[in-house]
């Protein structure tokens, strides 16, 4: 089975084809990325491209697709979204949701894993993994302040990555909790994990597949 | 077959289109009622239904055409203008399924879409010819020579033709989108009950609507709650007259000066029936021929964006894999 994964729910672009042969061709993100502007639309669909080709394949050879459904920014997400569900829809195939934390949690190299993502306005998605990929914790949205508090009544002592980790590095590591160094490549969420867990995930149909938001649109009806 | 897909604003769209003009099928899902509580278009709320229907409206468009993927040719999509959160859902779909299937995409700009949509269906407009798009987010005079070109001649400095009908609704507490319901009122009422201005800025073939906007609220302010319910009718027919003899005046001097006898209309506003009978009144004048498509190709609609891949070269797969969508067409 080849399997094409996707992740936009940093600013960085993510892609990954898991040959059938279990031979990984992978698009990572460096983590400059993630402090740049969101450029989805220009390089998911190209590094998808590139990723196949490096593998020798075509879009019309990929039977899986799996993707990361966030949480993360609202405009990525639904490029990533949008970009899995045509592509499952052109050859009739399932799609399997994965979660962007999940995925980012993998790639923390630690017994408790504290993936963060930047949820702007001075607020984190996060979530609690354990190595092995249960979850402690499930996917919240919340302040750096809130997120020390889960923690602690967590009792584990995890180690944090993400984008949102490195945005609030300062007071996160002043209430005890530790942060992977600057340079760690396990602040990108890799589409690698997201092939890896999209494997062991019940596909869906594709229309079923969209982001989780964990918020509501800013939006105050008018009053008349 | 060229599969169009248009998500610029709040209508989630598909259709299909022959290489000759023949629509297919032209699927709209609106979002109209969705925004109506918030009294307009919520970019976020938006851009999160787009996504929750693009696919089922592209599935429909290819049913109710007969037709499946592999009839079409070419994906022609929105690149803009428009919100570009709504438009990335739009061309992130028809950019992979365009690159799924190998075949050739065409972005479009929504504008050309309005301005082509007469070329579209059994007896197509040919050019040259003069164009007038309004619609509740854009108001523009254009002359047609070479598809998908054309040169605009004239535009709103400020509110479009369909803002200005909207917002006059709900000062005269319509709700939202209030336009065919002041048209409809509009019936009732005297057009010159109350003077209104008819706003022609400068030399050229621009429009303005916010001065006449404003001049309703200080109309609505004076009469006071009471009589402005009482007068409803006759300010909506005064108002709307006011708008509309702002289009008529630019497009009779549009078509003068650059001797045109072909005029189409395109947008929302097309449907408004005092401005349908006035341009039939000056078609017959100057002795003008008239395109005006129906409703639903001339509101936000794929097939026009569609009818613009007609003339245009598509990309060919990978080139288009990069591609950005914009929230303003340069
Ligand atoms: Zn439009």
């Amino acid at each position: 089975m080849n399997l094409l994964g996707l992740d936009t729910s940093t600013a960085a672009s993510a892609a990954c084809v898991l040959r059938d042969d279990d031979v990984a061709f992978e698009a990572i993100p460096s983590v400059e990325e993630l402090a740049a502007p969101p450029a989805h639309s220009r390089d998911l669909l190209a590094r998808a491209a590139e990723v196949l080709d490096r593998a020798g394949l075509t879009f019309a050879d990929i039977d899986a697709i799996a993707v990361g459904t966030g949480p993360g920014a609202f405009t990525g997400l639904r490029v990533g979204i949008a970009t899995a569900r045509a592509l499952a829809h052109a050859h009739d195939l399932e799609l399997r949701p994965v979660s962007s934390l999940a995925a980012l949690a993998e790639g923390i190299d630690a017994d408790a894993r504290l993936p963060l993502i930047d949820a702007r306005r001075g607020e984190l998605f996060g979530a609690l993994h354990l190595a092995g990929g249960s979850t402690a914790v499930e996917p919240f949205v919340a302040t750096p302040e809130e997120v020390v508090e889960r923690v602690r009544e967590s009792g584990l002592d995890p180690l944090a990555a993400g984008d949102g980790s490195l945005r609030f590095r300062g007071l996160l590591e002043a209430a005890g909790v530790r942060v992977a160094h600057d340079e760690s490549q396990a602040h990108v969420v890799r589409a690698l994990y997201v092939c890896r867990l999209g494997a062991g995930t019940e596909p869906v149909a594709p229309d079923a597949v969209l982001p989780t938001y964990l918020r509501l649109p800013d939006a105050q009806p008018r009053p008349s | 077959m060229i599969l169009g897909v248009e998500t610029s604003c709040d209508d989630t769209c598909a259709a299909l289109v022959t290489r000759d003009g023949a629509v297919r099928s032209n699927v709209v899902a609106s979002q109209g009622l969705l925004h109506a509580r918030y009294g307009g278009v919520v970019p976020e709320i938006a851009s999160r239904r787009h996504l929750e229907l693009v696919d089922a409206v592209v599935a429909d468009a290819l049913e109710r055409g007969g037709a499946t993927l592999d009839d079409v040719d070419t994906v022609a999509v929105t690149r803009g203008p428009g919100l570009i959160g709504a438009l990335l859902v739009g061309l992130s779909s028809a950019k992979a399924l365009a690159a799924a299937r190998g075949l050739p995409l065409a972005p479009v700009d929504h504008l050309a879409g309005h301005v082509l949509a007469s070329t579209l269906g059994d007896h197509p407009v040919e050019p040259p010819y003069l164009c007038l798009v309004a619609s509740g987010g854009h108001t523009f005079l254009a002359r047609v020579e070479e598809p998908p070109d054309y040169e605009v001649l004239g535009r709103t400095l400020d509110d479009a033709a369909g803002e200005a009908f909207d917002k006059g609704a709900r000062l005269l507490g319509l709700g939202y989108p209030g336009g065919p319901e002041l048209d409809r009122l509009a019936h009732e009422g005297d057009r010159e009950a109350f003077a209104f201005p008819r706003s022609l800025p400068g030399d050229g073939l621009d429009f303005s609507f916010s001065g006449l906007k404003t001049a309703l609220l200080y109309r609505v302010r004076d009469l006071g709650a009471e009589e402005t319910t009482r007068r409803r009718a006759d300010l909506a027919a005064s108002y709307q007259a006011a708008v509309v003899d702002s289009l008529i005046a630019r497009v009779r001097a549009a078509l003068e000066r650059e001797r045109l006898d072909r005029l189409a209309i395109g947008g929302g506003v097309a449907a408004n029936s005092e401005l349908r009978a006035r341009i039939g009144e000056l078609a017959e004048e100057l002795e003008v021929e008239v395109w005006i498509p129906p409703r639903d190709l001339c509101t936000d609609n794929a097939a026009m964006i569609a009818a613009v891949a007609r003339y245009t070269e598509p990309i060919a797969y990978p080139g288009y894999l990069s591609l950005d969508a914009s929230a303003r067409v340069a």
